[in-house]
């Protein structure tokens, strides 16, 4: 459902053009959990970028779910987005002026989700990461591994086809980083696909496939379970 | 969605508190004054709108063009004209006239007794042609008994004590009036000022003397109402040939030697008459339209600058808000989700904004209103057209400086703000440079401005006049005799004192067309008393003075033969002679009345030519207006017999005793007058009248530079604050590198000062343009000088320097290792 053909991305800046990811062919199928791996460099995250429709290849073809997207609008791939994915980041990247349950609102607002149907889903999504109690707080009350749950939430609450997760345990201890881990491996065992970027190989072992990059390029491919 | 972003906003606002405070009160001060402001030109452009069916309401208007002259235009016209217009053009449905001497009558009640100018003798048709809201009998046929008169509220309550004295008696120089109607105090946008409106019908009544003088005097007012459908323009039509009737052969028939090179007669409708002043015809200061245009350019410029205030800040926090942005880009905003929101966010500033300006607009107009001399209200609750302004300018506002920071803030990408990476976009640092730029132009502009109308102001009150008006009192007497100048000159403490007719103290104007074998001027002649020129310290620039020791200096002992004169410079000019001294000795022959009064006005006999030796000639000095240049002219001491050949007794005092000497006056006064109210003013004051209108432009206008200057300030020290924080890593390194605190604090400053550096490039050129043009409506004016420039432009770098040295202090000492920290 996701297939990469021959993508190049490249940036240029004034005088260096930097060749982020060259000529990469991959494909994940549905409902499968992924893991993306390699040195800092190696284009990881330009990858899961141009994979979440933030970014464009400068070069190739994807295909997002059956649908070539390459050359296609930024409204359109906004309109994808909303559809398709959640994601996490290392950062966690919670808005500081909204509380817990606003934040994870968020990700429901531009689904067009009625007010109602939104407070529940939020609730049950908090509940499911064990934040429920929290929901009143502002990001800055809470600890890392708190926000990270939050942020977990807020990927799942709009029931997404795909998550993807850059680093999401980078900044977390390891009971806090095992924890995120676990709700990820779930919600890949109820269908969803994720594709998560990570140094961990520990972490890494929780996916069904590791994909090392180097330099922009896949280098190894490692099936870890069936 | 709409709670959420609200959520977002105003958790916004908070988190952001100072931020915040200085955004909203810069656009909430910017509101404040441009509310003050549009509601002063609003006053302003409004005048005697009040009046029902003013669009067919006119003032007649005269034009005189002599012969190799400029131009006169007088709204005064003659008694005459009224009945004469009446019988000609019947689209006339009413007619009337208003007449004040130049003196104002003793209004007497009881033992209490005024005399100012709020008299006026008004034909019985005036409240016809002017229908005014009454508090007590009916206006329209209240003037139509000769001892009618008509009060104001306010005149009534001071002589009665209540507001419907209907019945109730005056006594107007003597003669008994009763109050047959009190009208509502008019509005301060009137043309009008006065408050007593006796029947012109009453015997005194100044019109019937003035009637009395023809065509030949014009020193009244006429107004007209045109029936329903009637045209304006019609009837300007027909005036030319009414002229050719009526006025010419009178003119040519008062003074043969008249060379009018044209004569034009119009209907000036009674709204523009505050707009587009002539002579006399508004009893208050005109205002210049050009200067209400500037001013309200400069409302604009407030409010551009506080919008401008609010994008920098907007703009220059958009890092803080990348995350969110990119969050919710993430999540499937799409842009325009982002600009709503942002715009919004701007809404929501600027709506608190306009309430707190409507709170301080209405704390600040009671003051303003006093400081401008108007009565302004604002009501804007009862009047929909004011609350349509302010929230069009507030939606268009909060839309102008809300569209810039929400197409920056939307544009981030959040592949890149959320990695923490750089944010694309949130430089906007040429534009926000651009925009400090236009603020402090804007800035350094409004100095520059109000400086030069300063040194106007000063300019005119001090030394254009040419006359040294320290320590004069001018006594107001009808007339001002031999005996109360003598009386009042053995007060200790006086130096000197002398009379002075109303055309010396620039109160009436006598005009003659004199002339030098062929060579003809239109001149202003006004008779003084012996030690006139002495009083206001007025040297002869050739010949002498006149001398009380030679009796053939007085015009008061010769008959009919005309006394020697002294000409101003401009009167040399205008007479061909080729220096001051060449005028000496020379003959110049014009139509001397031995008697000049009111009586004598009203006669339409010629005065004879004859010829005056020329003793002397003074500088061109003026208790006018330097508006306009001083006419050409002449002085000669004539007979002190009436108020227009001796009205004001101009007394020199010694500044040491002065207090003690004006109560001595006081004592000479009462015992000499009888009990008549005495009129004093120092003479630096009555001449401040003049400039009334340019002292309370200037003081405006300075005051528009300041909360500019102010709000710029809040702008750039907010800017400042954000930009120190930004750069807390860069000072960090270069600091690790070995740069000094002082290294750093001339970095800081020399970024501040180059954005106020091209301000001045873009700001003095215009404003150079706009204050030549403003000098040049005054005939003497100051230079531009290169030095106000240099101030104006100094002052720009030493507020931004002000402004951001404190926060620049503080980065600049700040221990590196703080700052490597920090990220």
């Amino acid at each position: 459902m996701l297939k990469l053909t021959n993508v190049s991305k490249i940036y240029r800046a004034a005088e260096v053009e930097t060749l982020a990811l060259n000529d990469i062919s991959m494909e994940v199928r549905g409902g499968e959990f992924v893991a993306i791996m390699g040195p800092s460099g190696c284009g990881k995250s330009t990858l899961l970028n141009v994979l979440g429709l933030l970014d464009t290849p400068t070069s190739g073809g994807f295909e997002f779910f059956g649908q070539e997207v390459s050359g296609r609008s930024e409204r359109e791939l906004t309109a994808l987005r909303c559809e398709r994915i959640g994601f996490v980041f290392q950062s966690f990247n919670l808005i500081d002026d909204l509380t817990v349950a606003e934040n994870v609102e968020v990700a429901l607002l531009y689904r067009k989700v009625p007010a109602g149907e939104r407070r529940r889903r939020v609730a049950e999504a908090l509940a499911n990461v064990g934040m429920g109690h929290r929901a009143k707080h502002r990001p800055q009350q809470l600890s890392g591994g708190q926000q990270q749950r939050v942020a977990v939430a807020r990927a799942l609450v709009s029931n997404p086809s795909l998550i993807l997760a850059d680093e999401p345990t980078g900044n977390l201890d390891t009971i806090n980083g095992e924890a995120v881990m676990g709700m990820l491996t779930d919600a890949a065992l109820s269908g969803v696909t994720v594709v998560m970027v990570t140094h961990s190989l520990a972490h890494a072992a929780a996916a069904q496939r590791t994909i090392k990059l180097l330099d922009g390029r896949v280098v190894s491919e490692t099936l870890l379970a069936a | 969605m709409f709670g959420n972003y609200l959520a977002a906003a105003l958790r916004n606002l908070q988190r952001n508190g100072l931020y915040a405070t200085l955004t909203i009160m810069g656009l909430a001060v910017g509101f404040a004054s441009a509310i003050l402001i549009g509601l002063y030109l609003r006053h302003e452009l409004t005048y005697d709108q009040f009046i029902p069916g003013h669009e067919r309401v006119f003032l007649m208007s005269q034009t005189f063009v002599p012969h190799d002259k400029p131009k006169i235009e007088m709204d005064t016209t003659s008694a005459r004209l009224a009945e004469d217009l009446k019988v000609a053009f019947p689209q006339i449905e009413y007619i009337a006239r208003l007449g004040a001497s130049g003196f104002p009558p003793v209004i007497r009640r009881g033992d209490f007794s005024i005399s100012e100018r709020l008299f006026a003798s008004a034909d019985p048709d005036f409240f016809k042609v002017m229908p005014m809201p009454a508090v007590a009998g009916d206006p329209a046929s209240a003037l139509d008994a000769p001892d009618s008169v008509v009060l104001t509220r306010t005149v009534a309550r001071k002589f009665f004590g209540r507001d419907a004295p209907l019945g109730g008696v005056l006594l107007i120089d003597g003669q008994p009036f009763r109050v047959t109607a009190v009208i509502e105090d008019l509005p301060t946008n009137s043309h009008l000022d006065y408050e007593v409106f006796a029947s012109s019908k009453a015997a005194s009544s100044v019109l019937w003397k003035l009637y009395g003088a023809g065509y030949t005097s014009n020193s009244n007012l006429t107004y007209l109402r045109l029936k329903r459908g009637a045209s304006a323009a019609e009837m300007n039509t027909g005036l030319q040939g009414f002229a050719e009737q009526h006025i010419l052969p009178a003119l040519r028939a008062i003074n043969p030697d008249q060379k009018l090179d044209g004569f034009r007669m119009r209907l000036k409708p009674l709204t523009s008459i505050h707009l587009q002043p002539a002579d006399g015809g508004d009893p208050k200061n005109g205002a210049d339209i050009k200067v209400l245009a500037g001013i309200g350019i400069i409302g604009v410029l407030i409010v551009i600058v506080a919008a401008i205030n609010f994008v920098t800040l907007m703009t220059a926090r958009a890092s803080r808000r990348a995350v969110e942005v990119g969050v919710r880009k993430a999540l499937g905003a799409q842009r325009k989700d982002l600009i709503v929101q942002f715009m919004g966010e701007a809404m929501i500033y600027v709506a608190v904004a306009l309430v707190l300006a409507v709170a301080l607009a209405e704390l600040l107009l009671p003051a303003v209103s006093a400081a401008l001399q108007r009565k302004i209200a604002f009501n804007y609750l009862s009047d929909p057209q004011l609350l349509l302004v302010m929230l069009g300018v507030t939606l268009a506002t909060a839309l102008l400086a809300g569209l810039y920071p929400a197409l920056v803030l939307s544009s981030f990408r959040p592949s890149s703000v959320l990695k923490g990476g750089p944010i694309a976009g949130a430089g906007g640092g040429g534009v926000r440079q651009a925009l400090v730029v236009a603020q402090f132009a804007v800035l350094i502009a409004l100095l520059l401005g109000a400086l030069t109308i300063y040194r106007q102001t000063m300019f005119a009150l001090r030394d254009a006049t040419h006359i040294n008006k320290n320590d004069v009192v001018m006594l107001f007497a009808s007339p001002c005799t031999d005996s109360l100048r003598n009386a009042v000159k053995a007060v200790p403490g006086v130096r000197s004192a002398a009379c002075a007719s109303a055309a010396a103290v620039a109160l009436g104007e006598n005009d003659d067309m004199s002339f030098v074998g062929d060579r003809h001027a239109l001149l202003e002649y006004s008779p003084v008393d012996f030690g006139f020129f002495e009083v206001y310290g007025i040297k002869p620039i050739a010949g002498r003075l006149p001398d009380a020791a030679r009796p053939g200096d007085d015009g008061g002992k010769l008959g009919d033969t005309p006394p020697p004169i002294l000409l101003n410079e401009a009167g040399v000019r205008e007479l061909g002679f080729k220096s001051p001294q060449d005028a000496i000795g020379r003959l110049v022959t014009w139509h001397y009345k031995p008697s000049l009064s009111m009586d004598a006005l009203a006669t339409t006999v010629a005065a004879p030519a004859r010829a005056s030796e020329v003793i002397g000639v003074v500088p061109d000095f003026t208790f006018g207006s330097i508006r306009q240049k001083v006419r050409g002219g002449f002085y000669y001491v004539g007979a002190k017999n009436d108020m227009l050949s001796s009205v004001a007794l101009n007394v020199r005092l010694d500044p040491l005793r002065s207090a003690d000497t004006l109560r001595r006056i006081d004592t000479v006064w009462a015992k000499i007058s009888g009990g008549l109210p005495l009129q004093q003013y120092f003479t630096d004051q009555f001449l401040l009248f003049r400039y009334i209108d340019n002292v309370i432009q200037g003081g405006f206008i300075a005051a528009c530079a300041l909360i500019a200057v102010s709000i710029a300030c809040l702008g750039l020290f907010a800017l400042s604050a954000y930009t120190a924080e930004r750069r807390t890593k860069e000072i960090g390194i270069r600091k690790a590198m070995g740069a000094t605190s002082s290294d750093i604090l001339r970095l800081l400053l020399w970024q501040f000062a180059k954005p106020v550096l091209w301000a001045n490039l873009l700001a003095l050129p215009v404003a150079w343009l706009a204050m030549d043009s403003w000098l040049k409506g005054f005939a003497y004016h100051v230079e531009l000088a290169p030095w106000t420039f240099a101030a104006a432009a100094g002052a720009g770098v030493v507020i931004a320097w002000g402004t951001v040295f404190v926060h620049a202090l503080r980065v600049a000492r700040a221990r590196p290792v703080g700052a490597l920290r920090y990220e």
